[in-house]
C-alpha cells in the first residue's frame, strides 16, 4: 500500500550516476609508446614528470570529438594555471597520423599549448584494454561509436578518476585535484534549503557558529530521557 | 522437565530464526573473501549488495538475539512482556525480508552505513531506497516497541533509582539491584536513545526525498546521526550479551550469583554516559567536527569500554581462580566471549586514539576489531545462552558429544579469520575493496586464507545450529 502511494515518485527516480566511470579505477594504465611531435616516448616518461589528462579521439570523427576538444579547450582555460598537468590528445583510429593530429591541434589553436600534446601509438589496443575503453566500428565511412572519455592518470600511473560524457569545469577540477593527489576537503555554505546545519561558517569572517543540527543531535538522548522519566514515574512499583 | 510456556516457544522460533540468517550471513563473508581473493570474479555491485546485507543482517540478528536472551531471563526478577516480543518477532522478520529484496533484487549497495548521500546516489532500482527506508522503519518500530516495553516491565517493579542501582552509592543498602537488572536498564536506555536517532535520521532522509529539492540535509547532522544509531547499537547488543553473562555464568559454573557493589554500580552508570557519546570518533574525519568533539570521542571512547570491562573481567576471574568450576558448554563459551571481547575492545581503542586513527582509518583493522568483539565475542554469548535454553526447552542438562569438536573448530576457524584482517590493517590494505590492487600485494592472500579459516568458523556454527534445532523443535513439536 504504501509503495503504491509512491509509485508515481519512484519510476521517477533514474539511476545518476554511472558506473562505467568506476570501472578499471586504481589500475595502472599500460605504459605505451606515443610518438608526439617531439618524437616517440613512453606514457610513463610523461606521467612521472606531471599527470596525466589523456583522451581519446580520431580526426575523421563526425560525432563526439570535436565538442569533446572544445569543451575540453573551454574548461582547462578556466582552470587555475598553476594546477600541473599534461593534457594528452591521443588517436585510437590506426588510420590516423601524426600530421592528421598535429592537423587537429592547429583547428582547436593548441598547436603551441606546452600544456597539450597531440600524438599517435601503435599500442593502443594494449591502451584500450588498460582503461576499458572499446570503441566499435560503425558504418561505412569509418566510423566509430565510441564514449567522451576523459582519464585522469597521476604520477604513479594510475587511472584515478574517468570521466564520461560532456563535463563541466567542475567535474574536471574534481579530476585535476584528483591526479595530483590532493586531499579536498567540503562541507555545504548554509542556504535557506538546507535548516538543520550542525554548524554554520560565514565565509566573510571565517567562523563557524553553532547552528540547529546541534539541537536535532540533542534531540534522541533528551527524549529518551523524558520516557524514562514519565515511564519511571508512573510505573507502581511493587514492593516485594 | 520440559518448559512449555508461550515465551520459551517464542524464544526457541527466534533463536533457530537467527541461528539460519546467521548462516547465510556467515556463507556471504566467506564468497566476499574469496571474490576478495580473486577466487571467483564478482561485479561491484553483487560484491558491495552482499556487504550491505550482511553487515545489516548481522547487526540486526545478534542485537535482537541479545534482547531474546534478556527477555526470556527478565522473567526470573519481574513479569516479562510476551506480546512485545511476538510482535518484534514479526516486524522483524518483515523487516529483513525486505532488506533481502532491497539488496539482492533492487540491488541496493550503500554499506550497511547507508551513510547520506549514498541511498540518494541512485545505482540501483529506483524502488531500492525507499523500500530500504521502509524496511529500516519496520525493524526500528518493532524494536522500539519492545524495548520500552521491557524497561517498562522492569520500572513496574523497581524505581528508577533502584533499577540503575543508585542506593549502592551509600553505605549499607537496604535493598540489592541484581547485576542483570542493572546491566539490561543501562543498555535498554541506550538502546532506545540510538533507535529514536535512527526515528530522527529516517525523518530526515524522508523529508529530503519528498521535498522535490526544496529540503537538503546537512551531511555532518546524517553523518552524526547515523553513527550515534549504528556504532551505538554495535555496542549495546554486546551489553545485552553481557547481562546475560551475569546472570548466567556463576549458575552454571556452580559458584553464588554475583552481587552488585558499589563499583560494579559506578561501573555501568558511568558506561551509560560515555557509550552515548563515544561515536564522535567516527567523525575524526571531518574537519568541520570542532576539536572538542574530537576529544570528547576519544576520552569517551577510552571510558566506554573500560569500566565495563575491568569490572567483568575481574568477576570473572575472581570467579574461576582457584575456584572448582563445572565447566559445561555454556560457560566455556561465555569465557571465550568475554577473551573475545576485551582483545576485540583493545583493537577498537588503540583505533579510537586520534593519531593511531590517522594511520588505521578506513584499513581492515576496523572490520578486525569489531569483528573479534562480534564473531568470538558477542556470537559466542548469544551461543552459550541458546545452547544453555535449548537444552533447558528439550528438558535435559548441561553436557554434549561434540563439544570439544565445536569449541576447537570455532576457536581456530575464527583466529585465522581474523588474524587475516588484523594483518590486512596492519598492511594498510583499505577495508571494503571488492577486489585490490596490485600495490596490496599480499591484501588477496590474506583474503583466500580468510575464507579456508571462515569455513572452519562455519562449520562450527552448523553443528551449533543442528544440535540447538534438534532441540528447540522438540520443544515446538511437543503437543500439550
Ligand atoms: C565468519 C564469519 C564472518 C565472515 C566470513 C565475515 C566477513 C566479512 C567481510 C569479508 C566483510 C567486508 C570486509 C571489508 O570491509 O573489506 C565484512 C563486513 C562486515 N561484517 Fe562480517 N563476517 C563474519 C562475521 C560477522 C559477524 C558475526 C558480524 C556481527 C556483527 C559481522 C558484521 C559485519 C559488518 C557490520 C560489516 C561491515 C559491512 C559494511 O562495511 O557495510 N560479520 N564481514
Amino acid at each position: 500500500m504504501i509503495l503504491l502511494l509512491w509509485a508515481p515518485k519512484l519510476y521517477a527516480l533514474t539511476p545518476v550516476y554511472n558506473l562505467d566511470e568506476e570501472t578499471n579505477i586504481y589500475q595502472p594504465v599500460a605504459d605505451i609508446r606515443v610518438t608526439t611531435e617531439e618524437g616517440g616516448i613512453y606514457l610513463s616518461e610523461i606521467y612521472s614528470g606531471r599527470p596525466i589528462i589523456l583522451t581519446l579521439v580520431y580526426t575523421r570523427c563526425a560525432g563526439v570529438c570535436n565538442p569533446l576538444l572544445m569543451r575540453l579547450k573551454e574548461n582547462i582555460e578556466l582552470i587555475d594555471p598553476k594546477r600541473e598537468f599534461t593534457i594528452l590528445v591521443l588517436s585510437f583510429d590506426p588510420l590516423d597520423t601524426l600530421e592528421d593530429m598535429q592537423g587537429m591541434a592547429k583547428r582547436f589553436t593548441l598547436d603551441e599549448d606546452p600544456r597539450w600534446e597531440f600524438a599517435v601509438s601503435r599500442e593502443i589496443d594494449k591502451l584500450n584494454r588498460s582503461i576499458g575503453f572499446n570503441p566499435v566500428r560503425a558504418g561505412a565511412k569509418r566510423q566509430f561509436d565510441h564514449e567522451a572519455l576523459l582519464i585522469g592518470i597521476n604520477r604513479n600511473g594510475l587511472i584515478t578518476k574517468k570521466l564520461i560524457g560532456l563535463r563541466n569545469e567542475a567535474a574536471l577540477g574534481a579530476m585535476i585535484v584528483e591526479i595530483n593527489d590532493v586531499f579536498v576537503p567540503s562541507y555545504p555554505l548554509p542556504d535557506n534549503k538546507r535548516s538543520f546545519s550542525c554548524f554554520n561558517y560565514d565565509p566573510a569572517t571565517g567562523k563557524n557558529s553553532p547552528g540547529w543540527g546541534l539541537l536535532v543531535l540533542s534531540l534522541p538522548a533528551t527524549l529518551t530521557l523524558l520516557l524514562v522519566l514519565v515511564i519511571g514515574i508512573n510505573s507502581n512499583h511493587e514492593h516485594h | 522437565m520440559m518448559e512449555r510456556t508461550t515465551l520459551a516457544r517464542t524464544t526457541s522460533i527466534w533463536i533457530i530464526a537467527i541461528l539460519l540468517l546467521f548462516i547465510l550471513s556467515v556463507v556471504l563473508g566467506i564468497i566476499m573473501r574469496l571474490s576478495q581473493g580473486g577466487v571467483i570474479s564478482q561485479s561491484p555491485v553483487v560484491f558491495y549488495s552482499q556487504m550491505t546485507t550482511h553487515g545489516f543482517t548481522m547487526i540486526g540478528i545478534w542485537f535482537v538475539a541479545g534482547m531474546v536472551g534478556v527477555n526470556y531471563l527478565m522473567q526470573r526478577y519481574v513479569s516479562a512482556p510476551v506480546k512485545s516480543n511476538i510482535f518484534a518477532l514479526l516486524f522483524t522478520i518483515i523487516g529483513v525480508v525486505l532488506l533481502w529484496v532491497t539488496t539482492f533484487v533492487g540491488k541496493f549497495h550503500t554499506g550497511w552505513t547507508f551513510l547520506y548521500p549514498l541511498p540518494f546516489k541512485i545505482a540501483w532500482a529506483g524502488w531500492a531506497t525507499p523500500l530500504f527506508f521502509v524496511s529500516l522503519t519496520i525493524l526500528g518500530v518493532g524494536w522500539l516497541v519492545w524495548s520500552v516495553s521491557l524497561l517498562m516491565a522492569i520500572f513496574k517493579k523497581y524505581s528508577i533509582t533502584r533499577a540503575l542501582a543508585w542506593q549502592h552509592f551509600g553505605k549499607n543498602p537496604s535493598f540489592e539491584t541484581p547485576p542483570f537488572i542493572l546491566i539490561t536498564v543501562i543498555t535498554l536506555i541506550g538502546v532506545i536513545t540510538c533507535l529514536l536517532a535512527a526515528v530522527l535520521l529516517i525523518v530526515l532522509f524522508f523529508a529530503e526525498y519528498f521535498s522535490s529539492g526544496t529540503f537538503v540535509n546537512d551531511p555532518l547532522l546524517m553523518k552524526n546521526l547515523t553513527y550515534f544509531f549504528g556504532h551505538t547499537i554495535a555496542n549495546e547488543m554486546l551489553y545485552l550479551g553481557l547481562a546475560t553473562l551475569y546472570e548466567l555464568f556463576p549458575e552454571v559454573s556452580g559458584r553464588p550469583k554475583w552481587k552488585t557493589t558499589w563499583y560494579v554500580a559506578l561501573a555501568w552508570n558511568c558506561t551509560l554516559v560515555f557509550i552515548l557519546t563515544a561515536f564522535f570518533h567516527h567523525m575524526y574525519m571531518d574537519f568541520v567536527q570542532p576539536e572538542s568533539f574530537q576529544i570528547v570521542g576519544q576520552v569517551a571512547s577510552y571510558l566506554a569500554s573500560l569500566p565495563a570491562a575491568v569490572v567483568t573481567v575481574f568477576s570473572v576471574l575472581t570467579l574461576i581462580y582457584r575456584n572448582s568450576i563445572r565447566w559445561s558448554l555454556t560457560n566455556v563459551l561465555y569465557f571465550m566471549g568475554v577473551a573475545g571481547w576485551v582483545i576485540g575492545g583493545l583493537g577498537a581503542v588503540i583505533d579510537a586514539t586520534i593519531t593511531n586513527n590517522l594511520v588505521l582509518h578506513n584499513t581492515l583493522w576496523v572490520p578486525a576489531h569489531f569483528h573479534t568483539y562480534n564473531a568470538m565475542g558477542n556470537v559466542l554469548f548469544s551461543l552459550a545462552f541458546f545452547n544453555w535454553a535449548a537444552n533447558r526447552f528439550a528438558g535435559i542438562g548441561e553436557s554434549g558429544g561434540a563439544n570439544r569438536l565445536k569449541i576447537a573448530l570455532l576457536l581456530v576457524g575464527g583466529t585465522g579469520f581474523l588474524l587475516m584482517f588484523y594483518l590486512g590493517g596492519a598492511y594498510s590494505i583499505p577495508r571494503r575493496f571488492n577486489i585490490y590492487p596490485m600495490e596490496f600485494s599480499l591484501a588477496a592472500s590474506f583474503a583466500r586464507i580468510a575464507a579456508v579459516f571462515a569455513a572452519v568458523y562455519l562449520a562450527a556454527v552448523l553443528i551449533f545450529f543442528w544440535d540447538i534445532l534438534r532441540k528447540c523443535l522438540k520443544l515446538l513439536t511437543y503437543s500439550r
